[in-house]
């Protein structure tokens, strides 16, 4: 299986065009597109049981010259970083292809073709090892979220997806000149070799800034965050899901792989403002999402609180290093980091299935119109409690243990950023209890009592995601010792550059 | 000089005279009012047959014909074809369409084809009154084109203004061509190349550059010279829209090129920021006006004045005589501008005329199949990976950053972004509305496969794009 990688980004963009002239609108659709998924979950599978953790270093390599011309490769190739984010992707793909088989949807053929195309440009996007081609699939990708969020959305989705479009263009533009000058230098856009250059701390302060923009409005951090709202209340549920799952990963995985190690010294004399902001988009943006009405906008909000500690978890190494002096330290919080991310990939996008079944039955999103919905749906209930405590970072809960390893970590590097991101415990606890008190608890309204409890598959979805939710909360050590090569690796790399 | 047509001078220069030849036949067929239908095959057969004669010609040496005022090489033939190629599809599509708006006559395709041949001598001439006879021979080919629709008062009034400006343009390049025949006392392109190369070159040679390039930037719609091209645009019929949007943007890039290949002027620091400006400007007017576009064409329009000043950016990075991003980037331009305005003139040629950009509201829900060529057509305009406009962007960025002007990089970015919405505002209301004009044509088996051949080629340059760009470096370098 020399081709893994390619086979994992084809397979679903081919099917999807294909599925294209498939007009007919019948279960042997969904059959196909579930079957697809699974089909390439079951490729991701294969790929992280043949990694060998032991090597540490990019694997399953393919390089093909694609452009000469220009020194663009075809460069694909996989640490176990990449793996679990393309895990983590397939496994999200996989659930929303369930989910979708049980919804109506207007022209469903397209809308799963846009789902399987997006499905493989993100494996790309997770595999690129050539900035070019990343940078490729990177705005491609955007085209099936334009697409999805336009023609399946609520009713204000055209100022959200163009929105949504522009704001991100806007950075990965920024991040394409940035690439250039780099390979304008080294004249290759290789990672590797990105890995080995050195620049003069003002040009690595302008490449860092230039290419974080693009990330942080992907992310997003704040300031960069209005566009995702906007996105997520306009989109329809599996949008959402894939939008919060997987899409605001693609910016932390840029982050994690393209900017802290290619330019350390600019990410390190800028290193304040970036935590600022992070701070902020943890306790600022957490207080606002207490206020909304909307639930999906909550969510929403609450994403991008825990972005805030991803970055968080960053963006602290240079400090930490400057403190304890050992790698040890920055691979702890980058690992807490990536925890968080894979974490967050699941809790979020439960927690818009459950918004999504509300949707689905009473047409509203308001918090306002919801209320009791213990009395009429205990089930679907009991799902909808666990992951609002899973949101909020409940012991035993995945959330937990990213949170943690990132204060701890925080912590050695100055108390107050410990201080400072630890009132998330309250502040997240507030905004998803007090919406699960609105929502589930009190007295039904009498327009709700007609309502259905969670249906057969919407149960087995909620419960298996539950279940990586408590695997992952009280069986941390496997992901952890998974990912700590690669971290240990790309932080020797970071440490010798600084 | 004696003229002196040999036997070589005369096969080399055969698509042209058979062009010619046939252009004259169209046109008697046209006044012994013979059917439309022979005229219209005749047209497409002279195209192929040049088309192959071309072809059969084709060397890999270049060679100067005519007494050296012709110049026959693989840089025109790549135009040429390039030319052929968009002429044909121009013609294809533009039948039903003319047709059903009873404009359909012999002068018609007699006149398209003498505006062609006027390019094809500018793509080929060596000698500056042979090229002056090019440019006069399309632009008053295409004075009366324009004309064409004789009932429409934007018809006329699109006449009227390109002819002044035009002619305008014709004589500030003449102006320019004396001067420069006052400096180096020769005709010969290739012969005042090397008499700048030799010599030391005074303010008057520069000031006769910049007369000639003003006419290009004329001919081109950069701004600000680009104040007739929305007007042509929206009054000239689609067809001959079609033609101008991209045809003699191709002779006059290959005259650009002709005039600063091998010459030091290139380099000169006062030319090439007026390159410079004029690129940057026309992108920032082409995206800020194009905005504020309601109707389809006038958006073309400045979306194009945009794409010219990526042009001149190209120009004018194009140091060491590297003229190939230019080139790729007016291939891959033209190819998408004559997939967009024949898509549009095949959706409105039954009853209805697609005039505003509102009138492509809900076009998918009538064919999908047509607003996917038509995404794909908008992607590649606005430079978006999977389409072959990335690569044209990109490798003019590439070589912005390479010659370290980052922050004008930095503000051409920033203005296509601004640009980005104009093109995403159509294929929302291509795929996010719902309501659709029932008038709108999507029949027509045939020319749809026509309209498919660029889109899907743009695909494929996209994931191919060395074929193109090596055959583009090895000969432009």
């Amino acid at each position: 299986m020399e081709y893994i990688l390619s086979l994992l980004i084809w397979s679903p963009i081919l099917s999807g065009i294909f599925i294209l002239f498939y007009k007919k609108d019948n279960f042997l659709l969904d059959l196909y597109n579930i079957l697809i998924n699974f089909v390439i979950f079951l490729f991701s599978l294969f790929l992280l049981f043949n990694y060998n953790n032991n090597i540490p270093d990019f694997q399953f390599i393919e390089k093909v010259r694609w452009i000469p011309s220009f020194n663009i490769n075809y460069f694909l190739g996989v640490d176990s970083i990449s793996i679990l984010l393309i895990l983590l992707n397939t496994i999200i793909f996989l659930i929303v292809a369930l989910y979708n088989s049980t919804l109506l949807i207007k022209k469903r053929n397209q809308y799963y073709a846009s789902f399987l195309i997006a499905n493989g440009l993100t494996i790309g996007v997770f595999s690129a090892l050539d900035a070019i081609l990343f940078y490729i699939f990177f705005e491609a990708l955007l085209i099936p979220m334009f697409l999805i969020i336009g023609i399946w959305g609520g009713l204000n989705r055209i100022y959200a997806s163009i929105k949504f479009f522009i704001y991100t263009f806007l950075g990965s533009i920024l991040l394409l000149i940035s690439f250039l000058y780099i390979n304008s230098s080294i004249s290759s856009f290789s990672v590797d070799l990105f890995y080995k250059s050195s620049f003069s701390l003002e040009e690595q302060e302008w490449l860092f800034l230039a290419m974080a923009i693009a990330f942080a409005i992907k992310i997003p951090m704040f300031p960069f965050h209005t566009w995702l709202p906007d996105a997520h209340v306009e989109a329809p549920t599996s949008g959402s899901v894939v939008l919060a799952a997987i899409l605001l990963k693609v910016g932390a995985y840029g982050f994690i792989r393209y900017v802290i190690p290619v330019v350390p010294l600019g990410a390190q004399s800028l290193d304040l403002y970036f935590i600022f902001l992070s701070l902020v988009a943890i306790v600022y943006v957490g207080i606002v999402a207490i206020s909304q009405n909307d639930m999906k906008k909550l969510i929403a909000y609450s994403s991008i609180s825990h972005m805030g500690f991803v970055t968080l978890g960053f963006f602290i190494i240079f400090q930490l290093f400057d403190n304890t002096e050992s790698s040890k330290d920055l691979v702890i919080s980058l690992s807490g980091s990536m925890y968080q991310i894979i974490s967050h990939g699941f809790v979020s996008a439960a927690l818009f299935i459950c918004v999504g079944s509300i949707y689905d039955r009473f047409k509203t999103k308001k918090i306002s119109d919801l209320s009791g919905l213990l009395n009429k749906m205990p089930i679907y209930s009991w799902f909808f409690v666990f992951f609002a405590l899973a949101n909020c970072g409940l012991p035993g809960t995945s959330s937990f243990v990213g949170e943690l390893l990132i204060i701890i970590s925080a912590f050695k590097a100055n108390y107050i950023y410990a201080f400072l991101a630890s009132t998330t415990l309250i502040i997240s606890a507030v905004y998803s209890l007090w919406l699960v008190k609105r929502v589930i608890f009190g007295e039904i309204k009498v327009e709700m009592k007609e309502c259905i409890d969670a249906s057969f598959l919407e149960k087995i979805l909620l419960f298996t995601m539950a279940i990586i939710v408590l695997i992952l909360g009280f069986y941390p050590d496997f992901i952890v010792s998974f990912m700590n090569e690669s971290l240990k690796v790309m932080s020797n790399n970071i440490i010798l550059k600084i | 000089m004696i003229a002196e047509i040999t036997i070589n001078s005369l096969v080399n220069f055969s698509p042209e005279i058979l062009l010619f030849l046939m252009a004259m036949i169209i046109l008697m067929a046209g006044i012994y009012k013979f059917s439309e239908k022979y005229v219209f095959h005749l047209a497409v057969f002279s195209i192929i047959f040049a088309f192959f004669l071309g072809f059969q010609n084709y060397s890999s040496e270049s060679i100067l014909i005519f007494n050296e005022s012709i110049i026959k090489s693989e840089v025109t033939d790549l135009f040429k074809f390039l030319c052929y190629f968009l002429f044909l599809i121009q013609i294809l599509v533009s039948r039903n369409y003319l047709k059903n708006k009873n404009l359909i006559s012999g002068e018609f395709y007699s006149l398209l084809t003498f505006a062609l041949i006027g390019c094809l001598i500018i793509i080929s001439s060596n000698n500056l009154i042979v090229l002056f006879l090019g440019i006069e021979l399309s632009s008053l080919s295409l004075y009366s084109l324009i004309a064409l629709n004789r009932s429409s008062f934007l018809s006329s009034e699109a006449a009227v203004k390109y002819f002044v400006l035009s002619t305008i343009a014709s004589g500030i390049i003449l102006f320019g061509f004396s001067y420069l025949y006052g400096i180096t006392g020769t005709l010969f392109i290739d012969d005042i190349a090397k008499f700048s190369l030799s010599n030391e070159t005074s303010n008057l040679y520069l000031f006769s550059y910049v007369l000639i390039f003003i006419g290009v930037a004329f001919k081109f719609a950069v701004a600000p010279f680009h104040m007739w091209l929305p007007d042509v645009y929206e009054g000239a019929p689609l067809p001959v829209t079609n033609f101008i949007a991209s045809i003699p943007k191709i002779a006059f890039f290959v005259l650009a090129y002709r005039f600063l290949y091998s010459n030091p002027i290139i380099s000169d620091e006062n030319f090439s920021s007026l390159l410079l400006l004029l690129g940057v400007f026309s992108i920032l007017i082409g995206n800020l006006y194009a905005l504020a576009q309601k109707k389809i064409m006038r958006m073309l329009a400045y979306s194009g004045v945009a794409n010219a000043g990526f042009i001149f950016l190209a120009i004018f990075s194009a140091f060491a005589n590297n003229f190939s991003i230019a080139a790729f980037y007016i291939i891959t331009y033209s190819l998408a501008t004559v997939s967009a305005i024949s898509l549009i003139t095949f959706i409105s040629s039954r009853k209805f005329d697609l005039i505003y950009i509102k009138d492509f509201k809900g076009l998918s829900v009538k064919s999908g199949y047509i607003s996917v060529l038509f995404m794909i057509t908008l992607l590649s305009t606005a430079g978006i990976p999977l389409t072959v406009g990335f690569y044209a962007k990109y490798i003019i960025l590439d070589a912005l950053v390479n010659r370290d002007f980052i922050i004008t990089a930095v503000i051409v970015v920033l203005f296509t972004v601004i640009g980005l919405y104009y093109y995403l505002r159509i294929i929302w209301f291509m795929f996010f509305e719902e309501d659709s004009n029932s008038l709108l044509n999507i029949k027509g088996k045939l020319s749809l496969l026509i309209l498919t051949i660029i889109p899907a080629a743009i695909l494929l340059m996209f994931l191919f794009p060395d074929i193109l760009l090596d055959h583009i470096f090895r000969i432009l370098t």
